[in-house]
Order: structure tokens, then sequence, then C-alpha cells
């Protein structure tokens, strides 16, 4: 009796906890395409007669700074002119400016970006993301890498359904073990080490654990072989 | 042969549980390294053996799902043991749960090793034997774990942030890593090399060992079974030679299957785009 109710207990308790999990909103739930409710874009929907249907909430959400703090000044430095403009991200044509620009491949002035595993395993070309000329810098407004629009413009064209959330994945993810990961995207830099620490001290303890075990069973060996003889 | 008494080491559930981890590991490892070495031709080569990159990631997702099974499947034989036999499946000289006992056998086991102090009084599983068993459990969920967020980046990135995808992949392959290169060099060595085992240890395949062997290798396990009157009721029959060589060929071909991927993985580190 007692045992059945217990039993029927926990059975609702695991209900409950499956009902909460589903019920979850989940971190990037803020992301998510939702119905406009009807009091924020009213007015503007009434008089202008355009109506949205969705509008998307989207979070930047982002771990990782390209470059560092430092990368204002200076780092993509293709032209003195150009870093030396401020707001480098918020240009309408990011290359405006550069010398034999039309000479020029994406991967002399950025050779840290063809090392993704969209380029080197997808074969995905530098414009089939960022676009033709001219090509805006990813925070212009207008820019289809922007933020705000980059998951359904250009993540969608290959992963349907991709959510602002799933776009802040790091495509053109710096070496975790470079030093400079410690500033532009310190949580890979950490997991790096932390699991790199764990192997590493593994393998100093058993490698030369086995090793010697192995000798000492050998010489034990050669040893009894000389005793029987 | 047939006159050499043997004891009881494994139970058939126990092999059973090892036959497949090695299989599925064998094949996750395979797979696994046909996508991290697409680049090169050798990755490439891996990768035909499972019908190509692409294919490659389905048998990888779909034999990792029957890990994790195996896994689910094992943690319910480990409760059900739990309950059959009470806390003495833990505490007790049979368990594998680590003891302190143990940290004090390495240390013996190392002065042994280099000659300063008599070889230690192992009981039925010694120190490096609970560590690898515990790393696979570790191996499990954190391989398991971030494998089932990368199922699909789609899906667990309503769960997480996306450049969580970025540090599950990293854990991933880091945590592969190592497990890989502790079976294929250390459990390997060990199970094989060592002049003690070579050419293979087939205990875990014919569930018994050599009962003369074990009074000196595992003292404290052979002299609590006398005492207890549990020493004939352990007793069981050599496997037959054909089964024997069975074991042998299989332990081989999959070794010498290993030692390939860590091998070309080694040749071919430099070649990757990281």
């Amino acid at each position: 009796m007692s045992a059945s109710r217990s039993r029927r207990r926990g059975l609702h308790l695991l209900l409950g906890l499956a009902a909460v999990l589903a019920a979850w909103p989940g971190w990037a739930g803020a992301a998510e395409e939702v119905t406009s409710p009807i009091s924020r874009y009213r007015e503007r929907e009434m008089s202008t007669g355009f109506y949205e249907e969705y509008e998307v909430r989207p979070r930047r959400m982002l771990p990782y700074v390209p470059g560092g703090p430092q990368a204002r000044k200076g780092v993509v430095s293709a032209s003195t002119q150009v870093s030396a403009l401020v707001g480098l991200g918020f240009l309408s044509d990011a290359h405006q400016g550069i010398k034999f620009y039309e000479r020029r491949t994406c991967q002399e002035c950025h050779p840290e970006q063809a090392r993704s595993m969209h380029a080197t395993r997808a074969k995905i070309t530098c414009r089939q993301c960022h676009g033709g000329e001219p090509m805006a810098s990813v925070n212009h407004y207008y820019s289809p890498l922007n933020p705000i629009r980059r998951h359904a413009y250009v993540c969608a064209k290959c992963h349907a359904g991709a959510s602002a959330s799933f776009a802040t994945y790091v495509v053109h993810e710096p070496l975790p073990t470079s030093l400079a990961t410690q500033k532009s995207f310190p949580l890979l830099f950490y997991v790096f080490w932390i699991m790199m620490a764990l192997a590493v001290g593994t393998f100093a303890l058993f490698i030369p654990h086995a090793l010697v075990w192995g000798l000492r069973e050998f010489i034990h060996k050669i040893k009894e072989g000389r005793h029987e003889h | 042969m047939s006159t050499e008494a043997r004891l009881r080491r494994f139970s058939p559930a126990q092999r059973l549980f090892h036959v497949t981890l090695m299989l599925c590991f064998a094949i996750q490892s395979a797979t696994g390294l046909a996508r991290l070495f697409s680049e090169t031709p050798w990755g490439q080569g891996v990768g035909r053996l499972f019908g190509g990159y692409e294919a490659s990631l389905t048998v990888h997702k779909y034999v990792g799902l029957c890990m994790l099974a195996l896994f689910v499947a094992h943690v319910l034989y480990l409760l059900a043991t739990l309950r059959r036999r009470g806390l003495a499946a833990v505490l007790g000289p049979d368990s594998i749960a680590p003891a302190p006992a143990d940290l004090k056998q390495f240390f013996q086991h190392v002065g042994w090793m280099l000659g300063l102090t008599n070889h230690p009084r192992f009981d039925r599983w010694g120190y490096w034997e609970k560590f690898d068993y515990w790393a696979v459990f570790w191996g499990m969920a954190i391989i398991g774990g971030t494998g089932l967020l990368l199922w699909d980046p789609l899906a667990s990135s309503a769960l997480m942030p996306g450049w969580g995808i970025n540090l599950a992949l990293w854990v991933h392959r880091l945590e592969a890593a190592l497990a890989m290169a502790h079976v294929f060099l250390i459990h390997f060595f060990i199970g094989h090399l060592r002049p003690h085992s070579f050419p293979m240890d087939m205990a875990m395949f014919e569930g018994s060992v050599s009962l003369e062997a074990s009074r000196g290798e595992r003292a404290a396990w052979v002299e609590r079974l006398e005492q207890t009157g549990a020493l004939p009721g352990a007793l069981v029959q050599p496997a037959a030679p054909a089964r024997r060589l069975l074991f042998l060929v299989f332990g081989f071909a999959v070794m010498a299957f290993c030692l390939y991927l860590l091998v070309g993985g080694l040749a071919n580190v430099t070649r990757v785009t990281w």
C-alpha cells in the first residue's frame, strides 16, 4: 500500500519535472520568434498599413570579441587610413580607400579568417557569407551579417531554421592555444587548457608507470630464466 | 594446459560489456578521426571505410547512441548489483570503487618496480584497473554529453548560446583524444605488451585467470577466497584452444586497427587546420 503510494508519488514527481523542463524557456528563449504584441506597434501598423506578423528579439550573447579589446586600433591593418577610422565595424563599405583592393584576395589581409571549418571542410568562400561589393562591416546597420539578422540572412541559407542563438557560434574560431584567445574568447581558452591539463596529468603519470612496470617485469623474467638454467 | 586451475574473474555480462564497448570505441575512433583528419589523404582513406565524410558522421552518431545505451545499461546493471548484494558491493573487497588502500598500493607498486619494496598484495582489482574503469565513466559523461549537444546544433542552441557549440566540439575532441591515447598506448601496453601479458591477457575474454599466477599477483584475493571457502566455487574450466585462438585473433585485429589510427593520427596532426 505505502510502497505503491510512494511509487505513485515518485511518478508524479517525475511527471512534474518533465512538465517544468518542457515549459522551461531556455537560456536562448529570448531569441525565438514571437508574434508581436498588439500594443507595441499598433500605432505604426495602423498609420502605415504595414503589419509585422513576427519580430525577432535577438541577444548579442557574444563571449567573443574579435581580436580582443584592443582590436579597434590597428589590428586589421590593411591600411593606416582605414584603421585610423573610429568604429571600424560600422562602415557601409569596410574596404573603402584600401589601395589596390581589386587586386588583392581576402586571405592576404585576413589570413586568420581563412582558418575556419566552414572554409576548410565545407569549402565555403568568404563572399558566400560576407556578400558582394561593397562589403559592409558586420555591425553596419544594413549588413546581412549584422547580429540582428545574421541568423536569418546568412546562417539559414544552409542551416534552415537557424536562430539568433545559433548564429552566435564563432565561425572564425580563434586558436584556443593562443594567448590572445584568453582575451578574445576566454571560455574557449580555459576549457582547452583545463582539458589539456587533464590529459597531460594522466600521461605524465601513466606512461612512465607503464614503462617502468614493463621494464621491471622484463628484468624479472630474464633473472628467472637464468635461475632455471 | 587443461589441468591448470582457472579462477573466475569476469562474469559473462561483464565480458559482453567489454567486447561491445571495445567494438563501439574502435568504430567511434575511426569515424571521429576520419572527420577530424578529413583534410588529409589519410583521414579521407579512413572515412572511405565507412562510406565517406558525410556517412562517417552518420555512423559516428548512431554508434555513439549505442554506446550511450550501453552506458545506461551498465548503470542499470550496477544498480541491480547494488540491490542484490547491498552496500558490500561498493565497500567490500570485490568492489571496483576506489579505496584509500589503492593509493598505498600504488606507491608500494612503484617501489616494487624500482626494487625498493615487496610486491603489494593486490586484491581483486588493482588501482590501474580501477582507474581504467572510472576513466571510461567520466569519458562517457563528457564525450557522450558533448556529443548529444553536437548531434543537432540547431536544437542545442535553443538550450544554450550558439558559441557553446565551439566549446562542446573542443571538449569532445580533447576528451576523445585523451581516451584514445590512453587506450591505444597504456591499456594496450598493460594488456598485451608487458612481459606478464604478452602476447595477450585474455582474462577479459575468457573470463578466468590462472590460479597459480594469481597467487603471486593478487595474493590478497586468492587468500581471501581460500579463507572464506569460496575458492572451489570460483574455479572454472579453461576455454577451449579454438576459442582462445579466436580471442587472440580478434584482440590483435582490433589492436592493429587502433594502432593504425594512433600512428596515422599522430603522423598527420600537423596537416590539419586547427
